[in-house]
């Protein structure tokens, strides 16, 4: 977790040095009032202050427990998730936005799961069905329609 | 108070219409359901469903959504005691002595006296509401710019000092809740900031991305690095009965842990799974049998339960009266009444009466139906967990998707909802809380504005901040939010170097 801290605090200190660089050229005061880099500067300058007092005290603590990531198994279950979940917005507007995520429920159940074949098909066909029923024919979303119309 | 009554049976009238009551219906089943599942939160399953509450009025919606939010709290029980896997955080205690219950084949009498603590804990929660929001609500409309900046700070701050985990590390998350609020346009000079040239950022980064990826798809994707295939304890609809000995032994926990519970809730930033630690903890102190804890107190699960269902129903007194969320799900609900065009704040009261109204009184109506659905469904319920998660977890992520396009139109907030569900995952592994990244989102806008207001009316000056009493008071409950984490931390470190110290001399003696 002493590495995890570190880490996050190194992320934090990046981001509020870029929230210092792009507000750089905007007013930090207005004529009559603060300005729109006012909050940034504040902003950022709390995330500066907060990452240092973290980095220093993650360096002083003697024991810290691990972090608790997944093993081997699961990391390639996320993984895989995540990259499905990209593709979906990738390949959206070529094949529709239900299409691609009907296509990324099998992918998931099928091949990353690997959950037998009919329940897979069941579960998808309801999920389809809900999302058509509730966002498109109720709600009247018009959603991405690819090549095939869908 | 006599106002209150009249105005609690006008919400009556508005609650128990067919409609109302079918939604206030799917609201607390969902809330059951979401509960149940282990790895997704209320306030994870009110975001992915805040897009579908569009097609239905305002009032209706909001009853809907915290309908999920206290059904969480009854359906967190389950999978607590039947798998020994909490539904919800706010769940952990129930599942120490729960499960042990369930395992010396008590299951039954756990899932009861839990269903009755929460619905007593609730239903009092809530009467308290009636009378207590009002005069907040008429107090907070004497607030101006500098009150409002303290306060909303405070929501802030107090969610670092009093939450569970790191302080300093809550305080980092919230300052990055406040990053991704200054992206956009300047609320008051209406130039454009930290968007780097992209159209789609100028509207600002809404508040449903973050709060849809943050908590839901987060949520699903560290809970896909598993498999769930657990055999839940069966149990069945005639050992859902209590006898008269584990009444009188839990009905002091129930009401001990209602009235903590509802105290917590009313404070920005605790929440019902600090409220349900703190009953826990406080009931082995009153208990006559403090060895039982850990080993399947009955009165630990009551006093657990009635805490996380009280606060969680406090909790909407700073929502509703301030419109100052205290915790996630209080986030999530906020932000429904933002995007059903309700300005929150003091005077929602007056301006919204009917939607406040209507939403305490589907409270009880709330409350009574989950009792109906927590005593003899129970059973039915807990067959429900034979399902694989597995087989759930796809239709949650094509859900957050579809809902996400659903809001917003556009494959751009897809994808920001995808990236802060990335962010959200990397945050859980590094332990860093997400409540104060949302937090900070909802209340930011609030925040700057009210500060900025503030210095053009004292031209610049901070004393702004000190000229009223009742500026003063919240700067100082500010300050003391802050030193609080500080003090502890410095105990800590002195106790510490003393212990080593003794240590040492008792090595040198020996």
């Amino acid at each position: 977790m002493k590495a995890a801290d570190i880490l996050s605090a190194c992320v934090m200190l990046a981001l509020s040095a870029v929230v210092f660089a792009a507000t750089w050229g905007q007013p930090y005061w207005a004529d009559f009032a603060p300005g729109s880099a006012f909050a940034p500067f504040w902003v950022a300058s709390a995330g500066v202050v907060v990452s240092v007092a973290l980095i220093v005290g993650a360096l002083r603590r003697q024991s810290s427990p691990p972090a608790e990531w997944p093993d081997r198994r699961g990391l390639r279950r996320v993984a895989l998730a995540a990259a499905g979940l990209w593709a979906v917005v990738v390949i959206a507007p070529a094949l529709g936005l239900i299409l691609a995520a009907v296509l990324f429920m099998l992918f998931l159940l099928l091949l990353v799961l690997r959950r037998p074949l009919v329940p897979s098909l069941i579960t998808t066909a309801i999920t389809g069905a809900l999302v058509y029923s509730i966002f498109s024919a109720w709600l009247g979303i018009a959603f991405p329609k690819g090549i095939f119309g869908i | 108070m006599i106002d209150a009554l009249v105005s609690l049976g006008h919400g009556f009238g508005v609650a128990l219409t067919p409609m109302n009551l079918l939604f206030i219906f799917i609201g607390v089943c969902l809330g059951q359901l979401i509960g149940a599942l282990p790895g997704l939160g209320p306030s994870a399953g009110m975001a992915l469903l805040l897009p579908v509450t569009f097609g239905i009025p305002p009032a209706t919606a909001i009853m809907m959504l915290a309908g999920i939010m206290y059904g969480g709290m009854y359906g967190g029980t389950l999978t607590s005691v039947l798998v020994n896997v909490p539904g919800e955080a706010a769940s952990v205690m129930t599942a120490v002595d729960g499960h042990k219950l369930a395992k010396q084949g008590r299951a039954g009498a756990a899932l009861s006296v839990s269903a009755i603590g929460s619905f007593i804990a609730g239903v009092g929660a809530v009467t308290a509401l009636v009378f207590v929001t009002p005069p907040l609500a008429e107090f907070a409309l004497k607030f101006s710019s500098p009150e409002f900046f303290l306060l909303a700070t405070l929501g802030i701050t107090a969610t670092a000092s009093i939450g569970a985990g790191s302080p300093l590390k809550a305080i980092m998350t919230a300052i990055f809740g406040l990053m991704i609020a200054l992206v956009g346009t300047d609320p008051i000079l209406g130039t454009a900031r930290l968007t780097f040239g992209t159209t789609e950022l100028l509207d600002g980064i809404d508040f449903l991305p973050v709060a849809i990826g943050i908590f839901g798809i987060a949520e699903v994707l560290s809970s896909l690095e598993q498999s769930y295939d657990s055999e839940p304890i069966k149990t069945r609809l005639r050992d859902m009965w209590l006898s008269a000995a584990d009444w009188a032994e839990c009905r002091m926990a129930i009401l001990r842990g209602g009235t903590l519970g509802f105290l917590i809730g009313l404070m920005p930033g605790a929440g019902p799974t600090v409220a349900a630690i703190l009953a826990y903890v406080t009931e082995k102190r009153f208990s006559k049998h403090p060895e039982r804890f850990g080993e399947g107190a009955i009165d630990g699960v009551a006093a657990a339960e009635s805490a996380n269902n009280s606060a969680a129903h406090g909790a909407l007194i700073p929502m509703l009266a301030l419109g100052i969320p205290g915790s996630a799900s209080t986030a999530v609900l906020l932000a429904a009444l933002v995007l059903q065009g309700i300005r929150p704040g003091p005077t929602l009261l007056v301006e919204q009466a009917d939607l406040v109204w209507g939403l305490v009184a589907s409270m009880f109506i709330g409350n009574v139906i989950l009792l109906v659905l927590n005593l003899p469904l129970a059973p039915a319920f807990g067959a429900l967990l034979r399902i694989p998660y597995e087989y759930l977890a796809p239709g949650i992520l094509v859900i957050s998707l579809v809902g996400t396009f659903a809001t917003t139109l556009s494959l751009f907030s897809v994808g920001l909802t995808l990236f802060f569900g990335m962010v959200g995952y990397l945050m859980m592994k590094a332990d860093l809380p997400r409540a104060p990244v949302v937090l900070a989102v909802v209340l930011a806008q609030l925040m700057e504005t009210s500060l900025r207001q503030s210095l053009m009316l004292s031209e610049g000056t901070l004393w702004i901040f000190l000229e009223r009493p009742l500026s003063i008071v919240l700067l100082l409950l500010v300050i003391g939010s802050l030193a609080l984490p500080l003090l502890g931390l410095l105990t800590r470190h002195r106790t510490e170097r003393r212990r080593r110290a003794e240590a040492k001399i008792s090595i040198a003696t020996e």
